[in-house]
């Protein structure tokens, strides 16, 4: 093992590259191809060769083309549904996680089972019955269904939880015997704290509204609400003519999700795992 | 833990509790509950029993929509697992720019399932795209991949695999990283192959991530809607027809909310089913250390 073995070692790196080649291609060439001019994204796609990969000239047509059309009204819808999402889903779940860490109560351990098994089971699950929920509620077609039901969710909660039951008591006691509100020990000790859970749980609320597309489908049904995802899979089935305008949005929709996660993947990674381990 | 007036930690609780029950909990008595209702041709709503049930089980069109989903679920599940183990154990040792092809690893699941449906259907496009331009060049057929009846579950296959291989692979990597290196190396030095080490040290210690990703990975799996709704609409011939694809099309192609909603009741008892498995899976390390 500590024998570095110059033949397997070779063989693995090889593999790995192999296999982060064919991973990243794809989206490589849709972000590259959607700087091409609109009549040569497909013209070197048909025949292999260096210029499939390599484009012969650079435009920001398509995207003066976006940002003159409807796509930066879903550009806000999606950014106000998540940043609405995550900003409620902080306070809301990190209070609940708060207390289950810090106090005992009766009902405790079937509350916090019920909060489990909610997050095992994914929310397409119940797309549909909520559907029907919204109806009857009259809640179609609005922001509120499209932020509500995701601000409360149980792995957040969950994350929470786990930070804050790492918190010593003490300090809690000690804030108690100052005179402290447990709203104020919440508010000003605790939150405080938390950044980095605080910062993952965002990221994972934000990429989690930023990349729904089942529900927003089935909620929302007029233009002006169309989330990212929605308006470009409708611009994909309805105007397939348009390419240049297709992949300069497709590109843009990952790019908000794919930054944000590299920039807090250490973060995002190790409170996962953790979270799952626990 | 502290004990106080007894309504405080329920305040704390009350919005989020409120949260889940309306939008969690709430929806599946409605599911259960309207699955057992019918919409007459005047609008009004008759209490049916379990009619739509009844009628689901002599319907031919919905026992092959349950035949592709269980082919689909037996195939990709191990596939996929495979795959993130595959990764996983190519990117455990920390040598040089292993960082780099974990992070490549990871991209894929940064792209939202609707993308990763409009970018394949691109690349796999018989036509336009590049893919069959690379096979050609290589000097292989050009394949259908999405257009074929043949093809079509399995293309699925794959491109859901390229999405989540990555993602399966964090919860692995994280096991065989917590697995201590000296195991390793004194069955090394023991004169242990690098399969036996793999096979009687590394795959017994990897039992839980394991079972856990198996046991999430398919509830993900039963419940993929975006790429047969965006690329294939169910078909060539029902070749990608899944469950929740029915569902969906239950209510709003047929317009027959208590066939939806009965079907979303058969998802939601095979989901629930799933998790109850992956709740005994997260006590268990409890349960071992007393």
């Amino acid at each position: 093992m500590n024998r570095p073995r110059p033949l397997p070692t070779l063989l693995r790196y090889a593999t790995m590259s192999l296999i982060a080649a064919i991973l990243l291609t794809p989206i490589y060439w849709l972000i590259i191809s959607s700087f091409r001019p609109a009549d040569e994204i497909f013209r070197f796609a048909g025949t292999f060769s260096l210029e499939t990969l390599v484009p012969r000239r650079l435009t920001l047509d398509n995207y003066a083309q976006i940002f003159a059309s409807s796509f930066p009204r879903s550009l806000f819808n999606s950014l106000f549904v998540a940043a609405a999402t995550v900003a409620l889903g902080v306070f809301v779940n990190s209070m609940a996680g708060f207390a289950f860490a810090v106090f005992d109560f009766p009902l405790k351990t079937p509350l916090f089972i019920a909060v489990l098994l909610s997050f095992m089971m994914p929310f397409e699950t119940i797309v549909i019955p909520l559907y029907t929920l919204m109806r009857t509620l009259n809640w179609t077609d609005t922001y509120a269904a499209l932020i509500l039901p995701e601000v409360a969710g149980g792995l957040i909660i969950f994350l929470f939880r786990q930070f804050f039951a790492g918190i010593p008591k003490e300090i809690y006691e000690a804030a108690r015997i100052d005179g402290a509100s447990w709203w104020q020990i919440y508010l000003r000790m605790t939150l405080p704290l938390s950044g980095p859970t605080i910062a993952t749980a965002s990221l994972m609320m934000f990429i989690h509204q930023w990349d729904a597309f089942f529900w927003p489908l089935v909620a929302t049904s007029s233009a002006d609400l169309a989330v990212v995802q929605v308006a470009i899979a409708r611009n994909m089935t309805l105007e397939q003519a348009n390419w240049g305008a297709l992949f300069a949005s497709a590109s843009t929709a990952v790019l908000v999700a794919a930054v944000p996660f590299f920039l807090l993947q250490r973060y995002y990674v190790r409170t996962v795992v953790s979270g799952g381990d626990k | 833990m502290l004990r106080e007036k007894a309504w405080i930690p329920y305040a704390f609780l009350a919005p989020a509790l409120l949260g889940l029950l309306l939008f969690r909990f709430a929806p599946i008595l409605i599911a259960l509950g309207g699955s057992l209702f019918s919409q007459s041709i005047r609008g009004d709503t008759l209490f049916v029993g379990l009619k739509n049930y009844h009628e689901l089980f002599e319907d031919p069109a919905f026992w092959a929509v349950i035949r592709t989903t269980l082919v689909f679920n037996l195939i990709i599940n191990p596939f996929q697992i495979l795959c993130a183990l595959g990764l996983a154990l190519l990117a455990r040792r920390p040598t040089r720019f292993v960082e780099i092809f974990r992070a490549s690893f990871l991209l894929p699941m940064t792209v939202s399932i609707a993308l990763t449906s409009i970018i394949w259907s691109i690349m796999l496009d018989p036509t336009l795209g590049p893919v069959n331009g690379f096979l050609r060049w290589i000097g292989a057929p050009a394949q259908p991949f999405f257009r074929s009846a043949d093809q079509a579950l399995g293309t699925l296959i794959m491109v859901a695999t390229w999405k989540g291989a990555g993602y399966w692979m964090v919860f692995l990597l994280a096991g065989l990283l917590a697995i201590p290196e000296q195991l390793n190396e004194s069955a090394a030095i023991d004169g242990a192959t690098a399969w036996q080490r793999f096979r009687y040290v590394t795959l017994p210690l990897m039992k839980r991530p394991l079972a856990f990703v198996l046991v999430a990975d398919t509830a993900a799996n039963f419940l993929l809607f975006a790429p047969v709704y965006i690329v294939t609409n169910g078909g060539p011939a029902g070749a990608t027809h899944l469950l929740m694809f029915e569902a969906y099309q239950s209510a709003f192609a047929y317009l027959n909310h208590g066939r939806s909603l009965a079907i979303s009741s058969i998802i939601l008892a095979i989901v629930i089913a799933i998790a109850l498995m992956e709740l005994r899976l997260f006590r268990q390390p409890e349960e071992a250390e007393r």
